[in-house]
């Protein structure tokens, strides 16, 4: 089943194009990646798909619906996680704040003004429950800018997932991570897609991380798609290797 | 309108553009490259209008006047390059609203010390001769000495554009004002780059000020008004634009011109007028772009100590209750001295709560807060004096009519953030805090109301309560005040109010939660002016008088100074501020007249040493003491487990 359709996506900034009539098709529970060098348009396909930027044309559907130029905070209700490049988490909050609060946006209570947050116990123990899938369950109540860089990277993963995302977007998930706190990273982002059925795109340098983990893979070259398939596929179109992976897979 | 009408005035409007463009320049200059508003401008400028009178005093004649208009700038210069070694430099790192906190520490301090210096009256300066007549020109007689200010703007502003785009400095300059992180990253030195550029700011004041100080007067606490002249000259040309000041300065030189002209009584509204409708089509000014957005900044971080909330830690309600206990009892042993002065710590608490509901909570700094206390104190005062309606019904009413005045404005400036929010708010108080200053109709004008009847509150069919009296105003206020406070610590310990938090910690991260975050910050500013309203109609009636200065912006600054002494990032900050700062106020105003030089000292002292408030302190050092106590204790723990 399609989950995610991007179609004949155009934006340009002033005489740059972008991106040129991208066209992808995700299916649920499939784990992407999309690669291509920098500026190639990773960033800009990923802020149309999340509503930070409009497409001059073309749509993109998500589970069956237009969401082509709905605001963030719109896109997000229906369904769609995103984790940024940078550590985006809520600094000066404890690591229980930090997904507490997404969990109140998603059951509808942040406009509680009156009850104390405390009191909601299920969602207290929602949050624990959160936090001990990515592994910080013991650190709680730390402040979340003391977190080493890929502690904070599990909370943002974290934080993500309690708006009970069908699909996450990951802007490279292990930017400036240890190889110790990738490999870890990239277990957690596994197990959490086969747990809970979600799908995953993500945008990653690494080439053994998207290699190793991802089922299909899109390469953008100039704002244009030049291949979609599957890592064999992809290890082995000519123009991949020509225009982008030159001699890194090249055994 | 003859020729002569026009040339006069064509003159005039030019003449104020010149001073504006002087201290304007200096100030966007400033702020372009230390990222930093000063509140310390106008001061300056009064200080370079004193150094004038100081030394024309001492050398009178044509050469004495020259070597002033020389000395006095660069006197100015050497004052701000102190300022900015030592003072300064040591809080780049912190949040903007420590910075703007040091330099309006400095406006105080630099205020009084001229007081005691110069004395409290105005001082005129005497020009010499050939510059004190006039010449007719156009069939107008223009003043000699109008002639050379308009001369001389110019060739400063000439000569600024040769530094900034001919010169090497000039350059790096320009480079550190468009990307300081990419002018860092190339080696420049920027700490030497920034005293530079502090003390060059200040010398375009101080020359602003000897000019100016023969055209007009000097007198401790000028500065104040020319400051916010020229906030609103840089903010409708765009923070940090040079080009922004200049044609600022016209425009306001020119409004102030033909406002005295076609609308003397709302003269000052009209330039408040103009700063609202640049900002609310273009945010960041004609020729202003957007500020960088730091979602997450070095600068956030370095403040990480300053809240950390351990989330099953909860304060016992009775350490809660046992302060409005003894607040209860205080009126069988105080008089009624400090029944009043308590009635308007317990006002002023209000006040700083929901106004910090703004500024600590979801990180907007309110610079109009006053507006809304104004709103919600004439709401009260005017249904009380005009109408027959009962005391509660009027105060009732206060927060409600704030809390529209707050919808309106609050739509308008949840659009900016950052310091164009707060500017925003101080362009739409001082609107408001003009018109009222005028309205002789229906506000009573710089007049004011007096004599505001507040009325026995009829209590059904049990008689009625008397709240004439000091005490019996003392706990009718503790009690609206307690009940407010209880509401606003609701909000804060609530969903919505963990909502705000994150939106203050980071804004887009927020959005993608799936929230509006512009409603909820729109929500937030409703609500602390509606409580803010609230805290005003106590004070109409606990005053019986009210007048246009409660809303005027130096009113504005008292919740931002209190919560920041108590510490913004604690719900009780705020009235711990209140506290000491009215305590403050009321001791050292019955000892001394340099009330503002000991805030200031405080403020400063509070900002290099105390960055978290006096409670953000306290909460650090026990949590420090509970953390050890927490491993004393393991370690116990484990030590008779093994043994």
């Amino acid at each position: 089943m399609v989950i995610l359709e991007v179609r004949d996506v155009v934006k340009s900034f002033g005489g740059l194009r972008a991106l040129q009539e991208v066209t992808l098709t995700v299916k649920k529970g499939e784990i992407r990646a999309v690669i291509g060098p920098n500026g190639a348009g990773k960033s800009t396909l990923f802020n149309v798909m999340t509503g930070l930027l409009s497409p001059d044309s073309g749509s993109v559907r998500f589970d069956g619906e237009q969401i082509t130029g709905m605001p963030p905070h719109r896109i997000i209700r229906k369904g769609i996680g995103r984790s940024f490049q940078i550590t985006n988490i809520f600094p000066r909050m404890s690591v229980f704040e930090n997904v507490q609060v997404a969990l109140f946006s998603h059951h509808g209570k942040s406009r509680n003004p009156l009850s104390m947050a405390r009191k909601f116990k299920e969602i207290g123990e929602e949050t624990l429950g959160i936090l001990d899938r990515v592994g910080l369950g013991e650190k709680y109540d730390a402040s979340a800018s003391v977190l080493s860089h890929g502690d904070q990277k599990r909370l943002e993963i974290a934080i993500s997932l309690a708006s009970r995302p069908k699909l996450l977007m990951l802007d490279e998930p292990t930017a400036g991570m240890s190889r110790f706190e990738s490999r870890e990273t990239v277990a957690l982002l596994q197990k959490i897609s086969r747990e809970q059925g979600l799908t995953l795109v993500f945008t990653e340098h690494d080439m053994d991380i998207v290699f190793g983990i991802s089922e299909k893979i899109t390469v953008l070259q100039q704002g244009a798609v030049i291949a979609d398939g599957t890592p064999a596929e992809i290890k082995a179109n000519p123009e991949v290797r020509k225009a982008y992976l030159g001699e890194e897979i090249a055994e | 309108m003859d020729l002569s009408f026009l040339t006069v005035q064509v003159l005039s409007a030019l003449r104020q553009a010149a001073f504006l463009f002087l201290i304007s320049s200096g100030l966007t200059l400033i702020f372009g490259v230390l990222n930093i508003l000063n509140f310390a401008h106008g001061a300056l400028y009064m200080l370079g209008a004193y150094f004038m009178y100081w030394v024309t005093l001492q050398i009178v004649g044509p050469a004495g006047f020259l070597l002033a208009l020389v000395a006095a700038p660069l006197g100015v210069a050497v004052i701000a390059a102190v300022i900015e070694l030592g003072l300064l430099r040591r809080i780049y790192i912190q949040e903007e609203i420590y910075q703007l906190l040091l330099t309006y520490a400095l406006v105080l301090i630099i205020d009084d010390l001229a007081k005691i210096v110069f004395g409290p009256e105005f001082k005129s300066i005497s020009k010499p001769e050939i510059l004190s007549g006039s010449v007719t020109l156009f069939d107008g007689t223009v003043p000699v000495y109008t002639l050379l200010v308009v001369v001389l703007a110019p060739a400063v502003a000439a000569l600024l554009w040769y530094l900034l785009y001919r010169t090497k400095t000039g350059k790096v300059v320009r480079a550190t004002s468009s990307d300081r992180e990419m002018a860092d990253a190339l080696g420049i030195n920027m700490s030497a780059l920034f005293t530079l550029v502090f003390a060059f700011g200040a010398v375009l004041a101080g020359l602003g000020g000897a000019l100016a100080g023969p055209a007009r007067t000097v007198f401790p606490g000028v500065g104040t008004e020319v400051i916010i002249e020229s906030f609103v000259v840089v903010v409708i040309g765009g923070l940090g634009n040079l080009w922004g000041a200049l044609i600022g300065s016209i425009l306001i030189g020119s409004l102030e011109t033909i406002g005295i002209i076609v609308f003397p009584e709302f003269e000052m509204s009209l330039i408040y007028l103009l700063m609202v409708a640049v900002l609310v089509v273009r945010p960041w000014g004609l020729f202003g772009r957007p500020l960088k957005v730091k979602a997450l900044s070095e600068k956030n971080l370095a403040m990480e100590a300053q809240e950390i909330s351990p989330v099953h830690f909860a304060v016992h309600p009775a350490v809660r209750w046992a302060p409005l206990l003894l607040l209860l009892l205080v009126p069988l042993f105080a008089g009624r001295f400090y029944q009043y002065l308590l009635t308007q710590i317990f006002v002023a608490s209000l006040m700083a709560i929901a106004f910090n509901l703004l500024l600590g909570m979801t990180g907007l700094l309110s610079f109009g807060q006053a507006a809304f206390f104004g709103v919600g104190a004439y709401t009260a005062g005017l249904l009380l004096t005009k109408t027959g309606l009962g005391t509660l019904s009027a105060l009732a009413l206060s927060p409600v009519v704030a809390a529209a005045a707050a919808g309106v404005i609050g739509f308008f400036c949840v659009r900016l953030s950052g310091v164009h929010f707060a500017m925003l708010t101080l362009a739409f108080g001082q609107l408001i805090f003009t018109v009222v200053y005028k309205w002789y109709g229906f506000t009573g004008g710089d007049n004011g109301i007096q004599g505001i009847p507040v009325n026995p509150i009829p209590l059904g069919g049990l008689g009625d309560i008397d709240i004439g009296s000091t005490q019996s105003m003392y706990y009718f206020v503790l009690a609206v005040v307690a009940l407010s406070v209880e509401l606003l610590r609701r909000i804060r310990s609530s969903p919505f109010g963990a909502t705000l938090k994150s939106i203050r910690e980071n804004g887009q991260r927020a959005a993608y939660l799936g929230l509006n975050v512009k409603l909820y910050q729109w929500t937030a500013f409703v609500v602390a002016g509606a409580f803010t309203g609230l805290a005003g109609g106590l004070y109409a009636l606990m005053e019986k008088s009210i007048s246009p200065e409660i809303i005027h912006w130096t009113k504005s600054a008292e919740p931002v100074l209190m919560s920041i002494i108590g510490g913004i990032y604690t719900f009780v900050g705020p009235a711990v501020g209140a506290v000491v700062y009215i305590t403050l106020n009321s001791y050292l105003v019955a000892w001394t007249e340099k009330w503002a030089l000991v805030l200031g000292l405080v403020l400063l002292t509070l900002v290099l040493l105390l960055p978290g408030g006096v409670v953000g302190f306290v909460n650090e050092k026990a949590r420090q003491t509970l953390g050890k106590l927490r491993c004393i204790r393991k370690w116990s723990f484990s030590k008779s487990a093994t043994s």
